[in-house]
This record gives structure tokens, C-alpha cells and sequence, in this order.
């Protein structure tokens, strides 16, 4: 089986060869890896050109990243090949493969035919390096769609994927001013600062790379504090492998409180003083 | 100008309840929330452009429902049911219906609220052999060309492509309308073209199970000095703090 594996996150690469350690890897990606045995490495991204690239290479198997761009080139590949494609993969054995359906509530377990395209996240793998491979540069050029200009939003250097705590702010928080009072908190756990999809991409309390969530980043924090935070699925399904989750919030019978380990019922900002003062003189 | 948002009609999300071993899907049904969002946007292009806005539905064809779009502003529906599908099977039933009314441009919502893949719009776009821009948050027609600002998470990026396009919208593009009484009932009127299509789809959904990691639930009421302490006591002994 000829097996391509594309993402602009290089980890990826790792990820999608620990589904095939036996099989010959093609990676394409943006930063050298020792994972696969042929690498072509790109400076840029052009959806159409990657697509086109990848289908060219007549693969048995494609396997994806979730980025937004990710899962754009992975429709059009499979599109292009018209072949099946299976979204959202958590665990992938055979020709059987398990994925998240219903905003995050259920697994479906699917079964399907090759060739396929997968699209696949970030996950632990012990993958063992590559002795030889073979790198390539792929001049990436430009198809009908046109970049005019691109702005990076939000701060560098936030990466909730990674943060062991989080200090996460919903609609209930009350205004963009009072974001300070979790801000502070976070401040004194050493935690990161996220937010509901609300919060971020509609009110621009925060900046939107901080959104966790299906359409957001998705996290695995050892402590996750949901202030103000309804729990939407969509927003569940971006926490699931939290350690603990604690839930402050005013209403004992909003859907977070059902997710959480442990929950406060009470004002956010009133939890955030006590608990920053409290952390701080511990 | 002709316009088509595609539209998926989906167990309401938000009433989905977990009972036991499975999940009650038996709730009412509704449009995919980021699905109105293209329907709206398909309207106001439609209002400012002129032209004509047709609606396209896959899988479930809930009339009740049918007619909510219709009342939103769009111009007809066409019907498609279908049994079972899969992305593929979607984007080939969806083509056939495209090739006929010769679209500027397709709309479609990034992601749907039951299968949540957000790719049937790159599908779709690579199969009729038209651009693709995904994520769309603002979208102006400038001549025979779309300009579009992206929303890709950690960046913002404008665009611009020749029509016809495929183009997906994030939920942030607009607010969809609710429609007054006057066009729940006009609705009524607009035309919906029912068809079937019926091919077996090569991914196959074997089971679903509710995704739930169990939580210890513990609730901490009273004086909120008393509850941090608590809970600062709590997540001591989890090791967490």
C-alpha cells in the first residue's frame, strides 16, 4: 500500500505512521521529520496545488491532519480521487475506524474500503525513526483561489494543546472587562487563559485562538476551570480528556455541572478573587 | 446571479440525550446551526445582487423544516432523500442537482452538528472542479470574482477566487433571520423539488455510542470562602494543584 501522509503540523506526519509502521510513508509537511521514508517539504500553502500534489502520487491510503486547512486539502484529495473519506478519526485498525459524531456526544464506529482518505489528530505514538529518508522541496504554487493578505490574530506563544492548566472563561463571566479577574487566576496558577466559542469568536472577550472547542483547540489539561461556561457539546467535546474539570457557575442545573468533578455554584468573579488571593498565599 | 446554499437537516444537537448505552437521537429536527448561517448568507447576496437562491437538502427531508428555510428568504428547495450516506455519496447527489442550475456560488456551513467533518464543501468544490474557500467569515462580490476573509483559527486570511466557487461560512458571518409569520405562511407557496437517491455509501456506520468520560459530579455550595477552601482541599488530594 502507498500511504500519504499530509498535514502543516509536522507531528502529524508521526502520528499517521504509527497507523502503518509496515507500509511505505510519503510525508508531506512543513518542517523536516524522521518519520517517513520520502518527505516533501512545502514553504507555503495552497490548498488546490497540495491536493492536486497528493492525488497525483495515486495513493492507497491518505492520511490527514485536523487543521482547518488540513481538513480542507483532505476533502478536496478525496474529491479529486473520488474515493471515501472518514472525518475526525480517533482510532483507525484495519478497515474499521472510530470517530466523534453529534457535536462530540457520540463514537460512531465506521467501516470502510480502501483507498480512502482519514482525516487523524495529534496523539502520544512511539513511533521509531527512519534511518534513510529521502527529502524533496515542493515549490507550491498558486491555483484559482488568490492570497491577498493574511494577519495573524492573538498573541504568539499561547498553546492551550500543551497547558497542564487552564483557566477557561464563558459568556457567563459577564463582560470583557471582567476576563482581568480570570486573567489574574490564571496568573497565579501558571495556567493558560481559553475561552467559550461565545467568548472568543463572537464577543471578542479573547483573542480566537483561544477558543477550545470542536471548532477550537482541542485540550488535555491535568486541571480545567470552566468560569461562566454553559457547556455546550460543542464545547465538551474539546475538554474531554481533561483530568478534572471544575465548573464555576450560577446555575446547579447548566450542562457543564454533569461534566465536571467538581462544581461550585456561585458569582465567577467573586470565585476568582477569593481563589487568586488564596493560591497566591498558599 | 444564481446562489445555492446546501443545507442538512440534523437531530437537534442541543436535545440529544445520553440514556443508558445509546443516545436518543428521537429528538425534534432542525437545520444545522452553521447550515443557517449559509442560507442567510445566500439571502443577503441574493437581496444585494439579485438573482435567485436556491436551497439543496441531503438525507433527512423533513418538510416542516424544508419550510423554515423557505420562509428565510430562499427561492426553492430541492428535496434530495436519502437513506444512507456518506460524504461521497452526498457530494455525487448534491453534483448532479449543480450541474443543472449553473450556480456563481455554492454556500455551505463549515461543519454540521451530527457528523462534524466539514469536508463535504472541498468535495464537493474538487468534484465539480470549482475553487474552494473554506471558513468564510466575510464575503463581497467584486465582478466576476469573489473576495473572501478566512477564519482559520490562530490567523485571518482574504482571498480572492473566480465564480463559480464552492465557499464555506464559520458561524460568525452573520445572524440569521427568523422569519416573520407573513413568510412562514408565503413559504408555503415556494416550490420544493422532491427527488431520491439511493446508492450505498462505502463508509458504513456500524454503531454509535454516547462519548462520555464519567465525571465525580460533587457539587460545592455555601459561602464561596468555604467553597475554595473545599475545593482547594479537593484538588490537593487529587494531585492536581
Amino acid at each position: 500500500m502507498k500511504v500519504v501522509i499530509y498535514s502543516e503540523d509536522p507531528e502529524i506526519i508521526k502520528v499517521g505512521a504509527s497507523y502503518f509502521p509496515n507500509e511505505h510513508t510519503i510525508g508531506i509537511t512543513t518542517r523536516e521529520v524522521k518519520y517517513a521514508d520520502e518527505l516533501y517539504l512545502v514553504d507555503r500553502i495552497d490548498e488546490e496545488f497540495i491536493s492536486n500534489f497528493i492525488a497525483s502520487l495515486k495513493p492507497d491510503v491518505v492520511l490527514v491532519g485536523n487543521s482547518k486547512r488540513d481538513k480542507t486539502i483532505a476533502g478536496y484529495v478525496a474529491g479529486l480521487l473520488k474515493v471515501p473519506i472518514i472525518p475526525e478519526v480517533m482510532d483507525l485498525e484495519g478497515n474499521k475506524a472510530k470517530r466523534v459524531v453529534y457535536s462530540g456526544m457520540g463514537i460512531a464506529e465506521v467501516e470502510f474500503s480502501y483507498p480512502a482518505v482519514i482525516i487523524i489528530g495529534r496523539k502520544e505514538v512511539q513511533v521509531k525513526e527512519k534511518e534513510k529518508i529521502e527529502i524533496n522541496k515542493l515549490e507550491v504554487k498558486e491555483g484559482k483561489v488568490k492570497a491577498i493578505e493574511e494577519k495573524s490574530k492573538g498573541e504568539q506563544g499561547v498553546n492551550l494543546s500543551t497547558a497542564e492548566i487552564i483557566v477557561s472563561v464563558g459568556r457567563g463571566i459577564g463582560s470583557k472587562e471582567n476576563v482581568k479577574y480570570a486573567e489574574d487566576l490564571a496568573n497565579a496558577l501558571g495556567a493558560a487563559l481559553g475561552g467559550s466559542r461565545p467568548v472568543t469568536a463572537e464577543l471578542g472577550w479573547l483573542p480566537e485562538d483561544r477558543q477550545i472547542g470542536l471548532s477550537g483547540n482541542k485540550v488535555k489539561p491535568k486541571l480545567y476551570i470552566a468560569l461562566g461556561i454553559s457547556g455546550q457539546p460543542q464545547h465538551l467535546a474539546g475538554i474531554k480528556d481533561a483530568k478534572i474539570i471544575v465548573a464555576v457557575n450560577k446555575d446547579k442545573n447548566a450542562p457543564i455541572v454533569e461534566n465536571a468533578d467538581y462544581t461550585i455554584v456561585g458569582d465567577a468573579i467573586e470565585f476568582c478573587k477569593i481563589m487568586t488571593e488564596k493560591v497566591k498565599n498558599k | 446571479m444564481n446562489i445555492i446554499a446546501l443545507f442538512k437537516i440534523v437531530p437537534d444537537d442541543t436535545l440529544i440525550k445520553i440514556s443508558g448505552n445509546s443516545l436518543d437521537l428521537n429528538v425534534p429536527n432542525k437545520i444545522s446551526t452553521y447550515d443557517k448561517n449559509a442560507i442567510e448568507e445566500a439571502v443577503r447576496i441574493k437581496e444585494k445582487h439579485g438573482g435567485k437562491a436556491y436551497g439543496i437538502t441531503a438525507g433527512i427531508t423533513d418538510r416542516k423544516t424544508i419550510r423554515e428555510a423557505l420562509a428565510m428568504g430562499l427561492d426553492e428547495v430541492i428535496s434530495i432523500d436519502m437513506k444512507e450516506m456518506d460524504v461521497m455519496t452526498t457530494a455525487e447527489a448534491i453534483a448532479e442537482e449543480v450541474n443543472q442550475i449553473k450556480p456563481d456560488i455554492i454556500l455551505a456551513g463549515e461543519s454540521t452538528t451530527d457528523s462534524s467533518g466539514s469536508v463535504l464543501p472541498s468535495y464537493l468544490a474538487a468534484m465539480l472542479n470549482y475553487p474552494i474557500v473554506s471558513y468564510a467569515k466575510s464575503i463581497s462580490i467584486e465582478g466576476d470574482k469573489v473576495k473572501v476573509e478566512r477564519n482559520l483559527t490562530t490567523l485571518t486570511e482574504i482571498v480572492e477566487a473566480p465564480m463559480p466557487a464552492v465557499i464555506s461560512v464559520v458561524g460568525e458571518i452573520n445572524t440569521p433571520r427568523i422569519p416573520t409569520v407573513r413568510q412562514i405562511l408565503e413559504s408555503a407557496k415556494k416550490p420544493v423539488r422532491s427527488l431520491t437517491f439511493n446508492k450505498a455509501p462505502k463508509v458504513k456506520i456500524v454503531s454509535v455510542s454516547p462519548y462520555v468520560i464519567q465525571r465525580k459530579k460533587i457539587i460545592i455550595e455555601g459561602k464561596m470562602e468555604e467553597a475554595v477552601d473545599k475545593l482547594l482541599s479537593y484538588l490537593r488530594g487529587e494531585g492536581v494543584l
